[in-house]
């Protein structure tokens, strides 16, 4: 029995100013940011980028506070799978803690983080296209 | 040009403890698992769709990924993105002033590869890598 992740469906990179740090990533890399977004209900800052399945995305604060430099960090990355309750079934099964899943912020999709086991990476599932999306998602 | 994410690094105290999660638990295969001498570390690549984890676990004290670990305890080390020209993907970097670890391209487990200095990405190690025939 295994969680049977598909792929990183996307990796996060936390910085205390996350646009100037995702310009200065397509200025070194030549990557394209796709998509800007400021989250609903918090006030976090985040803009994407894509490179075939895995989406990079550079978070940060809505309001950025004045800083003596740009400091950024890989944070940690969230796998796709195909059935989250079996994911989660998997990793509790394996010994490790999962939290319940609930609804993403991607439209349609549902979430939940592994707690432990991750050896000090953040991570989590998604799962796409289990719940109703919203119309003009 | 940089086609897609080879791998995330993650520095680990054990490799076979962390591959009862990434391995075991999330059901990953193991595409590679090597002590690379020169860099002082046990590495193990694990498949996820078209990219790969690379769990890294240090065999000396001497190395950055020790000091990494000593440091910042376990966790994500690094981010790997492929290029048909590693050498190319390092001097055009450089030519848009990125500072490089790596003046050239030298063996590593995902290939021939080049690490860019961390200062230049705001404190984020990245890495190019063109993958060796017969591998994605």
């Amino acid at each position: 029995m295994s969680a049977g992740a598909t792929h990183i469906d996307h990796i996060v990179i936390s910085s205390n100013d996350s646009a100037a740090t995702a310009s200065l990533f397509a200025e070194n890399l030549g990557i394209e940011i796709k998509r800007t977004m400021s989250r609903p209900g918090t006030r976090a800052h985040l803009e994407f980028a894509k490179l075939k399945e895995v989406i990079l995305e550079f978070a940060g604060p809505g309001e950025v506070q004045p800083y003596d430099e740009v400091k950024a960090k890989l944070w940690g990355f969230v796998a796709a799978v195909e059935d989250i309750g079996a994911a989660i079934a998997a990793v509790r099964a394996a010994g490790f803690e999962a939290e319940e899943p609930h609804p993403a912020i991607q439209p349609g999709a549902v979430f939940a983080t592994v707690k432990t086991g991750t050896h000090g990476v953040p991570f989590a599932f998604i799962e796409y296209n289990v719940l109703p999306v919203p119309e003009g998602s | 040009m940089l086609s897609k994410v080879h791998h995330v690094g993650v520095v680990v105290k054990s490799a076979d403890e962390a591959l009862k999660f990434y391995r075991d638990a999330l059901g990953l295969t193991v595409t590679a698992d090597r002590v690379i001498e020169d860099q002082g570390v046990r590495g193990v690549l694990l498949q996820i769709g078209n990219s790969e984890i690379e769990l890294l676990e240090p065999v000396r004290d001497d190395t950055g990924v020790a000091k990494f670990l000593a440091s910042r305890g376990e966790g994500m080390h690094h981010i790997c993105f492929e290029s048909d020209d590693v050498a190319k993907e390092l001097t055009d970097a450089k030519a848009r002033g990125v500072e490089l670890i790596d003046q050239a391209p030298r063996p590593g487990l995902a290939g021939m590869i080049g690490f860019c200095h961390p200062k230049s990405n705001h404190g984020v190690l990245v890495e190019f890598a063109t993958p060796i025939e017969g591998r994605h």
